[in-house]
């Protein structure tokens, strides 16, 4: 598709699209995650003392949870039409900026630590995501 | 089964999720639709995007299994190794390229992940 228009002709928006559609998944998969955290937060203060399926029955009905899923579920969506646009060896790694915006989640609303070594950590999968970025520049699909 | 067996099993039958996935789009993208909800629907058609579906809610209740037994501080830069095994098996039955580059850059990714979950 690309040899055809000629790579560096192709319009902006549509090239990117893929990308667009990728980072907005992993933000949806992201906010997901950390409004699930912060329903069993909550859910985890009146939980004591029941068992593991009445544990389970009080998370799934906690408001927090139930949009935490739904948001995730869109981010899954989002994750399908990326993987429509281009390579899924290209696609899939960027996804692990998920773990980067959890763990910023998770300092930012929860004031969980983030030792140093999980720091260098957050900066190597971004750089990396970068390099991906950069090795893109023959793709097709 | 051993939480070991849970874990790999997870880990790989994850990769293979993504390769059921694209295989399944690949088809669809070939035969382009006119209305996008057109295209979702007819997405619901695949035999692919269901084997999708299925292993990947497998793979989620193995892991869950996994972790539940072992620390999760170990299992989780493990994961990090489906990144490599997806560009392998997409080079192998989707014929995606993977040159030098994207195998750099997949390896700078895997090290990060285990810089942020390893202990």
């Amino acid at each position: 598709m690309v040899s055809a228009v000629g790579g560096q002709e192709q319009i902006i928006p549509k090239s990117y699209a893929a990308e667009l559609a990728v980072l907005s998944s992993v933000i949806f998969a992201s906010g997901g995650h950390l409004l699930i955290k912060a329903g069993l937060n909550r859910a985890l203060q009146v939980s004591a003392g029941m068992t593991l399926w009445e544990r389970l029955g009080h998370y799934f009905v906690d408001p927090l949870v139930i949009l935490g899923l739904g948001i995730y579920f869109l981010g899954t969506l989002l994750w399908v039409l990326a993987a429509s646009k281009k390579s899924i060896s290209y696609l899939y790694p960027i996804t692990a900026l998920n773990y980067v915006l959890v763990s910023l989640g998770g300092t930012l609303f929860f004031d969980e630590a983030i030792p140093r070594r999980h720091w260098v950590g957050i900066l190597t999968v971004v750089f990396g995501v970068i390099l991906m970025q950069r090795s893109a520049s023959r793709e097709s699909k | 089964m051993s939480s070991t067996v849970a874990l790999w099993t997870s880990i790989f039958l994850g990769g293979v999720a993504q390769i059921l996935l694209k295989r399944g789009l690949n088809e669809r993208v070939a035969q382009a639709s006119k209305s996008s909800l057109h295209w979702w629907l007819s997405l619901l058609t695949s035999v692919w995007i269901w084997a999708w579906g299925i292993s990947f809610v497998v793979a989620t209740a193995l892991w869950l299994l996994a972790v539940s037994q072992m620390n999760i501080s170990y299992a989780f830069p493990l994961l990090s190794a489906s990144y490599a095994l997806v560009a392998l098996l997409s080079r192998i039955f989707l014929k995606e390229p993977v040159d030098w580059r994207r195998w750099g850059a997949i390896t700078v990714i895997c090290v990060g992940v285990v810089l942020i979950a390893g202990r």
